[in-house]
């Protein structure tokens, strides 16, 4: 699952208000408010139990990464391994392609991120502002493109790349993944937000559509480029059937793909939970990051995501 | 300025402007219509060819068979149709559990993290938000260590005597299970009359134990985003609405039920449509996880449509499985804006909090 | 050039990688071929017109391989054939070999020469895909095996290798339940007997995975096969039945666990870290034994005999050549240096590898003489079919075997029957 996109919660922002009731008395009250601390107490009990639950797996994952194979096995709750080792991060990053398959997927990552910045804004500011013959058309089907479910791309978008002879290669990689219907329709949205008089202004004095486009409405689009970025960032650096009919070499194999096999038992070589967690870990560590530099952008959605 | 130039200027602002709009659109155009647009075009040939992986599937190498790979899917004899069918089976399992729990778990954790006077809320909601921003790839694998047969579960279970199974390995129906606890083993003769090459049985058999597991995943990476969903709707209900509703005696889960539920609508229709869309497309994880094992009880379309691109060298047929799996899904999801439309009528007029009154109603909605 | 034609991918972005350098060594070459594609004649014929193998340029060999020991015994036999033939030959290794494979056939730029498995083979035979060389090799092939790799009549691929299913025990668990040499089992009963007692809690006295690729052994000793002397599908059968029941039986007593209700991932794994004492495995397990457990020890014995006598499975891969290769003389004229006697002794020196051809029996019973074992079923082990199709009925078996505890032998194999019938006619 993605973040979510702005849009699909602003439209939610549009739940018609009941009318209120009228006023009750003050006596009900108080005897309320005591049966209000105790369920206020269950509930953080709740909370805290819920919590835990949904934190523990990422817990157990970096204790186990630490812990040698048959320590793992033995004690798979442990939160402390009985000896801290380093041997499967020391695998990963010394002895296996592990470091080519995370610089694949940051080169792709960065790529897509950039490209889809310029290319939703640019298409996104079209659609919004710039009238011109079949903007309705465009925009219809852009609606009709993003309810075609991944899943029915996966053969498809194979014999495309493969036709445009970018089959196992970056270009085959980073290219397709720069379609992005959603990213365009929240770039879109954003720029119908912003008042046109500001732009009228700047083409008063003779700045071109790109000119405007580029040095005044580009800039007033941070929050809504940051949305991007965090789509496509977290949308690229998890992609995996992608990157499973785009390429075959295993100099082009991204993390997901190098992981899953792993998983899977391709380089069967018995269970190693230990280095599976860890490469699970550290592929888990970009997102991580951004999510909790961008925390307040993503979570803040009454106030943040619902303005865009 | 002269009034005669302005009107000219204007005109050539506009012209200038159609100019710069089609030129912004079209590097979008030209990806989206090569990568969204001629794909699934392209995919429709192939799935009424015979193409079999070697050569140019446009120019020759591949014949029109009409619609044999989609007949043997629905009526054909051999393996097709019945992997077909389990993988349909699989899969509706899967959508039947994951929707209503990933909706539930969802609103009731953004109702507990709406409540203001819960301390720590912030960090809870981190918490519960983090699994959907990591990749499938890496909770696969996680859990998989996780529901190992002595992994962290099965201790957990342990604790509480309880001998959990050897999950991500077992094949058996939970259906199945359940019914052999009462001491049915074998179907009743009705009952192995087959389906789409299936035993009626075997589609009754509920979602394997292995299977179990691919359901908890979906919940567990699923929840958190759907939950930011209902607290942005949760927190546009004003506080006012619910002081009024306490006010009037209702309890809390009264309020709940007949006004914050009422008043999340929009947000459940949405909530509901996504989780439909995602559900039926599961593929990440049993790539990563069990490849159809065990028993095929995980193959799910998606998977079986690659499998049998990429490694059976029958794309006809894996293209054919892609878009009937995209009816499934747009047959569902008109389907369910139909049920949810017709029960719609009345939801969103605004209304006066009457607990009583409003029960049935309420009642049909929860 | 329209957008929609198919030619070798050109990577221009890893010009170092073979494919690169082959795009650009033969550039005319692929020019013409472009132009060919480009009106419409298909992908299809271009190759047979460039395949004489005039063009020079490196070949690309694709293995998956089962760790560093094999890259390297296949990297070193790779560069002794270069220094011979002058022609480059580059190795890569897959992480999913058929999935590599189909994509590189599909994206119309295959690897040169590859492993292929039986289950794959008939599919790529049948869709043209392979360079049918058999005629080209002379060298005498156990005739078993080569029933795996003929296709219409007509041998399309060689061996490269061979290997049986045998009984693998671990001595120090046999010992310690109070067992002998003379008590290697050579009957059902006589392995039911030993495996109950060499289960105790959570370990099983013997496991298996459950796939037709170890059960099948059971079915030839009772007499059964998947396909008759005709190729027809034959499963429904008393035979296999009784095999079935067999192996039912002995999940029922415990005797035996199939690898993943151990937490094993297949099982040699199961056997090396001793949650299982036996195991039914091919000779590929010892090599992995000596990686992830050298200190186990164990002793390999024949499949004990069933109703009807000895029976076990053969297992091989087969070195394809892509008909769309652009040099398949060369492709071939590798593939008979990799299945020479020399090289096969190589292989099987520094792998294990037990050899395709007759010739090397008494040298390789010399060299591993606790391995005879796997020799001794070669005469009589059963192959895979060669029918298109029977990778997915072979997965079928598999996916109900997993569920045999639950099931009727009967309902199994009549499912299986079914979906074999379907593709065998």
């Amino acid at each position: 699952m993605s973040f979510v996109p702005a849009q699909t919660v602003s439209e939610q922002a549009a739940v018609e208000q009941p009318v209120a009731g009228k006023a009750g008395s003050g006596k009900a009250r108080r005897g309320r408010a005591a049966r209000h601390k105790a369920a206020s107490f269950a509930g953080g009990l709740l909370l805290l139990v819920l919590a835990l639950a949904y934190v523990s797996p990422f817990l157990i994952s970096v204790a186990t990464s630490f812990k040698t194979t048959a320590d793992a096995t033995a004690h798979p709750l442990s939160l402390v391994p009985e000896t801290v080792t380093t041997a499967a991060y020391r695998k990963l990053f010394l002895n296996s392609d592990f470091p080519l398959w995370f610089a694949n997927s940051a080169v792709v990552t960065v790529a897509v991120t950039a490209g889809r910045v310029l290319l939703d804004s640019l298409a996104g500011y079209a659609l919004a502002r710039l009238p011109f013959r079949g903007r309705g058309v465009v925009y219809a089907a852009l609606v009709a493109v993003m309810a075609v479910p991944s899943v029915v791309l996966l053969i498809p978008r194979f014999l495309v790349i493969n036709s445009l002879q970018m089959y196992d290669s970056y270009a085959g990689l980073i290219v397709p993944l720069l379609a992005d219907a959603a990213g365009i329709f929240i770039m879109k949205n954003f720029f119908e937000s912003i008042p046109p008089s500001v732009e009228e202004a700047a083409r008063m004095d003779g700045a071109g559509p790109f000119r405007v486009f580029w040095s005044v409405v580009l800039p007033m689009a941070r929050p809504a480029l940051i949305t991007i970025v965090i789509l496509s960032f977290q949308g690229s650096w998890n992609e995996l059937s992608h990157f499973i009919t785009a390429s075959q070499s295993p100099e082009l194999f991204t993390l997901t793909k190098g992981v899953a096999q792993l998983s899977a038992g391709a380089l069967s070589q018995g269970t190693q939970y230990p280095l599976k967690l860890g490469a699970a870990v550290v592929m888990t560590v970009p997102v991580a990051v951004l999510f909790f530099v961008f925390q307040r952008r993503i979570m803040n959605t009454g106030a943040g995501a619902v303005k865009e | 300025m002269s009034g005669i130039r302005l009107p000219r200027r204007r005109r050539s602002i506009h012209s200038g402007q159609a100019a710069a709009g089609w030129l912004f659109m079209a590097p979008a155009i030209v990806l989206l219509g090569l990568f969204l647009v001629i794909p699934i075009a392209m995919a429709l040939w192939v799935s009424v060819s015979d193409w079999g992986g070697r050569g140019n599937p446009f120019t020759g190498a591949a014949h029109f068979v009409g619609g044999r790979n989609y007949a043997e899917l629905l009526t054909g004899d051999g393996l097709a149709r019945r992997d077909f069918a389990t993988s349909l089976r699989n899969n509706a399992y899967y959508v039947l559990l994951v929707v209503p729990l990933q909706t539930v778990v969802a609103l009731g954790l953004a109702v507990l993290v709406n409540r203001k006077v819960l301390r720590g809320r912030g960090l809870a909601r981190t918490a519960f938000y983090f699994p959907s921003v990591t990749s499938s790839v890496a909770i696969t694998v996680v859990f998989l260590f996780l529901f190992t047969a002595s992994g962290a579960v099965n201790r957990l279970l342990g604790y509480l005597s309880i001998e959990g199974p050897n999950w991500i390995n077992d094949p058996r129906g939970v259906v199945h299970l359940a019914l052999s606890a009462v001491g049915v083993d074998s179907p009743p003769a009705a009952l192995r009359s087959p389906v789409l090459g299936l035993d009626v049985w075997d589609w009754l058999s509920g979602p394997s134990v292995a299977m179990c597991v691919f359901i908890v995943l979906a919940v567990f990476t699923t929840s958190g985003t759907f939950m930011l969903l209902f607290l942005a709707a949760l927190q546009n209900i004003s506080a006012e609405v619910e002081e009024s509703a306490q006010v009037d005696g209702a309890t809390a889960w009264q309020r709940l039920r007949h006004i914050t539920v009422p008043m999340l609508r929009p947000t459940l229709f949405t909530v509901i449509t996504l989780g439909l869309i995602g559900t039926w497309q599961v593929f990440d994880q049993i790539y990563t996880g069990s490849q159809g094992a065990p028993g095929k009880t995980t193959l799910t379309p998606a998977y079986l449509s690659y499998e049998a691109s990429f490694t059976s060298q029958e794309w006809g047929r894996g293209a054919a499985i892609a878009f009937l799996l995209f009816a499934i899904i747009v047959v569902m999801t008109l389907l369910q804006r139909m049920v949810l439309r017709e029960r719609d009528t009345g939801g969103r007029r605004p209304r006066r909090l009457r607990p009583s009154a409003t029960a049935p109603k309420g009642g049909e909605q929860a | 050039m329209s957008p929609l034609t198919f030619r070798p991918a050109q990577q221009a972005e890893r010009p170092g990688r073979g494919v690169g350098r082959r795009a650009l060594l033969t550039g005319a070459g692929a020019a013409a071929a472009l132009g060919v594609t480009g009106c419409g004649t298909g992908f299809r014929d271009s190759p047979a017109g460039s395949g004489g193998g005039q063009s020079g340029g490196p070949l690309r060999v694709l293995i998956g391989s089962s760790g560093d020991a094999e890259t390297r015994a296949v990297r070193a036999a790779l560069a002794d054939w270069s220094k011979r033939s002058g022609i480059e030959a580059r190795l890569s290794v897959a992480a999913d070999l058929p999935q590599q494979l189909s994509q590189g056939m599909a994206a119309g730029s295959p690897p040169d020469v590859f492993y292929i498995a039986p289950e794959e083979f008939a599919a790529y035979a049948g869709n043209g895909s392979l360079e049918p060389y058999g005629a080209r090799m002379y060298d005498d092939f156990y005739p078993s095996l080569l029933e795996s790799f003929r296709y219409e009549g007509k041998l399309v691929c060689v061996p490269k290798d061979s290997s049986t299913l045998a009984l693998f025990i671990n001595d120090e668990l046999w010992r310690r339940a109070g067992l002998t040499a003379k008590d290697y089992p050579g009957t059902w009963d006589e392995l039911h007997a030993v495996a109950r007692r060499l289960s105790s809690g959570r370990r099983a006295g013997l496991t298996f995975d459950p796939q037709w690729q170890r059960v099948g052994a059971f079915m030839a000793q009772a007499g059964g096969h998947l396909v008759d002397r005709r190729g027809r599908a034959d499963v429904d059968t008393p035979e296999n039945e009784k095999a079935l029941a067999f192996v039912k039986e002995m999940l029922a007593s415990k005797a035996l666990a199939y690898p993943g209700a151990l937490d094993a991932g297949w099982g040699g794994e199961a056997f090396g870290n001793e949650s299982a004492a036996m195991a039914v495995e091919g000779n590929w397990t010892v090599g992995a034994l000596a990686n992830d457990f050298p200190d186990l020890k164990y002793t390999v014995v024949p499949l004990p005999k069933g109703p009807e006598g000895p029976g076990t499975l053969q297992f091989t891969n087969g070195w394809g050549v892509a008909a769309d290769s652009a040099n398949t003389t060369a492709a071939v004229d590798l593939v008979r240096y990799l299945v020479s006697a020399n090289a096969q002794m190589t292989f099987a020196k520094k792998l294990g590898f037990m050899p395709s051809i007759e010739l090397l029996d008494e040298r390789w019973r010399k060299e591993f003489p606790k391995q005879s074992a796997f020799l001794d079923g070669v005469p009589y082990a059963q192959g895979v079919p060669p029918v298109k199709g029977i990778k997915e009925v072979l997965a079928e078996f598999g996916a109900e075997l997993e569920g045999l505890a639950g099931k009727k032998p009967k309902d199994i194999l009549r499912s299986v029957h079914s979906a074999l019938k379907a593709v065998t006619g």
